[in-house]
């Protein structure tokens, strides 16, 4: 493991998800600021704000980027969702092209 | 990937990947890359219980599993380490009927 591999969202109240690279470019949106060159000071720093997303939202959303990775290695779990974060769940997902 | 642990502390969560039979130790060991934190200054607590992790056990024989919630304590000053503290955003659903626009 190595720092370089992990990248950290911030949500709109200042808190802070550390997460691996790997579990953080599910998010088209978010792989496009990691890779894409010289445009994003993201790239660099490994950090991105999400001042428009709360901090349950974002972290359901980490949870989802590791669930969608081990679903992928063919673990077959249902992803909870409570129902009163669909909405904003559905609003942020749309927006991380998730 | 097997599974992920959430470690908390402060307004902080680390999203740390491991595997049922990996000890503790290598769960801190992960963390002292991420922290620059000796292994020795950590202390990893089970949140829904309040046990003190041992680091010469694995995670399957304490319980923790998938997208487990554990706190960090790190080493004061002194010896003792400090308290949990792990900031909980308490008024979200408060705060967004006042503010219906954020998402």
């Amino acid at each position: 493991m190595r720092k370089e591999d992990t990248v950290k969202l911030i949500s709109a109240e200042g808190f802070e998800f550390v997460i691996d690279k790997e579990a953080a470019m599910v998010s088209q949106t978010i792989r496009n600021m990691l890779t894409s060159p010289g445009g994003f000071s993201e790239t660099e720093h490994r950090e991105v704000t999400f001042p428009e997303i709360s901090t349950t939202i974002l972290e359901k959303i980490c949870q989802y980027f590791y669930w969608s990775l081990q679903y992928a290695n063919g673990k077959e779990t249902e992803f909870p969702i409570e129902p009163e974060l669909t909405l904003e769940l559905m609003m942020a997902a749309n927006y991380l092209h998730t | 990937m097997s599974m992920y642990i959430r470690v908390k502390r402060n307004k902080t969560t680390y999203f740390i990947q491991c595997d049922p039979t990996e000890k503790i130790l290598g769960i801190k060991q992960k963390l002292n890359v991420l922290i620059d934190q000796p292994v020795n200054d950590q202390q990893l607590i089970l949140f829904a219980t309040g046990e003190v992790l041992e680091d010469s056990k694995s995670l399957a024989e304490q319980k923790v599993e998938n997208d487990t919630i554990v706190a960090l304590t790190l080493r004061k000053d002194g010896n003792e380490f400090e308290e949990v503290n792990i900031e909980q955003l308490n008024d979200f659903y408060q705060s967004r009927d006042t503010d219906a626009g954020n998402w």
